[in-house]
């Protein structure tokens, strides 16, 4: 009935929100309030497309790739140019800070828009080179390009041992 | 670590902090779904329609010529909780839970004497599978003339809000043909609409759906649905018509025994702020019409969609156009090769051929400035996009659609 489809989105949205939200806290660099508003964005983009999303074969990364996309829109509208930015947000204050958490978060808002999504969707969401490049609509080879600057960027920034931070 | 990537221990530490950093996050995911429910049905009430076939396009390609213009019969999605608000339901008034058993039974005293079947229902209550609460009761009603499916949903919405306006209007019939429609107050100040429609627009069954939704002055939502068989959908017609008549239909949403569970639900959230709602797309789509041309319909709403039935002597043709400031991430795909692209960076794709349903021409004329800035227009060679084509190519030419689409105009005052 109609109640059903209605249900099907609330219990896919409820066990989603979460992860989403963890993406788009990746995304930001740690911007809370900005992921809670990407979240709600995505899910409502896919709140309108339901009745076809829910026929595709995974909802849960398509969710993911309206995440992302919205992330870069709200990149842009921001400011047209892909800027990194020295200034670290707001940093949620729910949670314990620990020194990986800050240091890494840090990191990431060091890196461009779109190579800290390429980031989070390889290492994060663990999605292939061509996974990320069609939810970036960009070429296998851009996303090459910009997951090895990143990286590169990224070592420099936190040191070949990341993982020191998390065992202080 | 993605597979495809050669073994870098780096890699793998920062894969590792970042599950650890990520899975650090938390939220109250609840508000966090029903915000997104919210956010939704407010896109989908300011009729955003999906006018090119930009299909990678994840912000327009919504609903397909199919537009839902309103919620009907789909209150219970109607129920936000926020963080704040879910915590203290405001006890103004009598709130009354109500388990799935009392919204069944208190349906079932409200109907007309029959046989009842496949009864279910949904209480007040949060549920493990579903943390907002979303009261309904449904059953099968056989009152000897054939079974029918009849449906309650409780809600609440904000009062004099987007979704409490748009209950209180009959869609627009471009978009949703209809038997009949009527709108009126009741004596307690709420707000009822009777919509006589069809489940499937397009009527290739003639399953016949009515609805009342009622909104009262302080939010209480309710609607009723009722169909003419024993399904919404996949169900064959028992009947003519639904068992309970528009004045039928407005006296069981205007129950007193609704409004005491719908004040047990959480308060609903304000309207989120929606990008493109300074956008006067209407205004000035009827602005920039070429002369000569007759309107006989149009949008109710401004905003960043609009449509106009124009005539030009030789037969209706459905004009609509999308007004989205920022959208620049689709570029890729909706600008590919034969597109064209104008000295100051505006790209112009058209695109002529059969509309989403197949039986018609759509001719689309698809700009983005240099910005992200696109206006999308198209035109049909019939009146709405449910009926059969009026005349053989649309009352615009593409020239005329792409000098409209050009107008520095759309974009004044936002």
């Amino acid at each position: 009935m109609r109640q059903a489809r209605a249900d099907e989105y609330a219990r896919f949205a409820a066990a989603r929100a979460g992860h989403l939200y963890r993406s788009a806290c990746l995304l930001t660099a740690g911007d809370t309030h900005l992921a809670e508003d990407l979240v709600q964005e995505a899910l409502g983009r896919i709140y309108v497309r339901w009745g076809r999303v829910c026929l595709v074969g995974n909802p849960a990364a398509y969710a993911q790739t309206v995440l992302v996309r919205v992330f870069l829109t709200h990149r842009r509208r921001r400011s047209s140019s892909e800027r990194a930015t020295d200034v670290l947000p707001e940093v949620a204050a729910a949670g314990v800070d620990t020194p990986l958490r800050l240091t890494l978060l840090a990191a990431l808002a060091r890196l461009p828009a779109k190579d800290r999504a390429v980031v989070v969707l390889r290492y994060w969401e663990d999605r292939s080179i061509e996974e990320t490049a069609e939810v970036l609509n960009a070429s296998a080879a851009a996303v090459r390009t910009r997951s090895t600057r990143a990286l590169k960027q990224l070592r420099g920034l936190l040191g070949e041992d990341v993982g020191a931070y998390a065992r202080p | 670590m993605p597979a495809d990537q050669h073994h870098d221990p780096f890699e793998e530490r920062l894969t590792a902090a970042l599950h650890e950093t990520g899975g650090g996050f938390e939220t109250d995911r609840t508000a966090l779904a029903a915000r997104g429910a919210v956010r939704g049905r407010r896109k989908r009430l300011v009729r955003r329609a999906a006018v090119a076939g930009g299909a990678a396009s994840v912000v327009i390609a919504c609903v397909g010529g199919v537009l839902v213009l309103r919620p009907g019969g789909t209150a219970a999605e109607a129920v936000p909780a926020s963080v704040t608000a879910s915590a203290q339901p405001k006890p103004s008034v009598t709130a009354t839970p109500a388990t799935g058993a009392q919204m069944i039974a208190t349906l079932k005293g409200l109907l007309p004497k029959g046989d009842f079947s496949e009864e279910r229902g949904r209480g007040t209550e949060p549920t493990d599978q579903l943390k907002v609460p979303a009261p309904y009761a449904g059953l099968v009603l056989d009152d000897g003339k054939g079974a029918a499916a009849i449906e309650v949903s409780v809600g609440r919405v904000q009062p004099g809000g987007t979704e409490a306006r748009q209950a209180a209007q009959c869609p627009d019939r471009v978009y949703v043909p209809y038997d009949a429609c009527k709108t009126s107050r009741l004596t307690d100040g709420s707000v009822v609409t009777v919509l006589q429609r069809y489940e499937y627009p397009d009527r290739r069954v003639d399953t016949k759906l009515w609805t009342a939704e009622l909104v009262t002055p302080t939010g209480q939502h309710i609607t009723v649905s009722e169909w003419n068989a024993a399904a919404e959908k996949d169900r064959p017609v028992t009947r003519t018509d639904p068992p309970l008549s528009p004045a039928r239909l407005t006296r069981l949403a205007a129950a007193k025994e609704w409004r005491p569970v719908a004040n047990a639900l959480p308060e609903p959230l304000p309207d989120p702020a929606l990008p493109g709602s300074d956008l006067h797309a209407r205004t000035h789509l009827l602005a920039l019409l070429p002369k000569g041309l007759r309107v006989t319909d149009k949008s109710s709403d401004d905003g960043d969609f609009a449509y106009a039935v124009v005539d030009d002597g030789k037969g209706r043709s459905l004009v609509q156009v999308n007004v989205q400031p920022d959208m620049l991430d689709s570029a890729g795909d909706l600008f590919g090769s034969g597109s064209e692209t104008l000295p100051d960076g505006t790209r112009i794709a058209v695109k002529q051929g059969p509309g989403d349903r197949g039986h018609q021409v759509m001719w689309t004329v698809d700009t983005m400035r240099a910005d992200g800035r696109r206006v999308v227009i198209s035109a049909f060679n019939a009146g709405t996009q449910n009926e059969s084509a009026t005349r053989a190519t649309p009352a615009l030419s593409i020239a005329q659609m792409r000098k409209m689409a050009l107008d520095a105009l759309w974009w004044s005052g936002s």
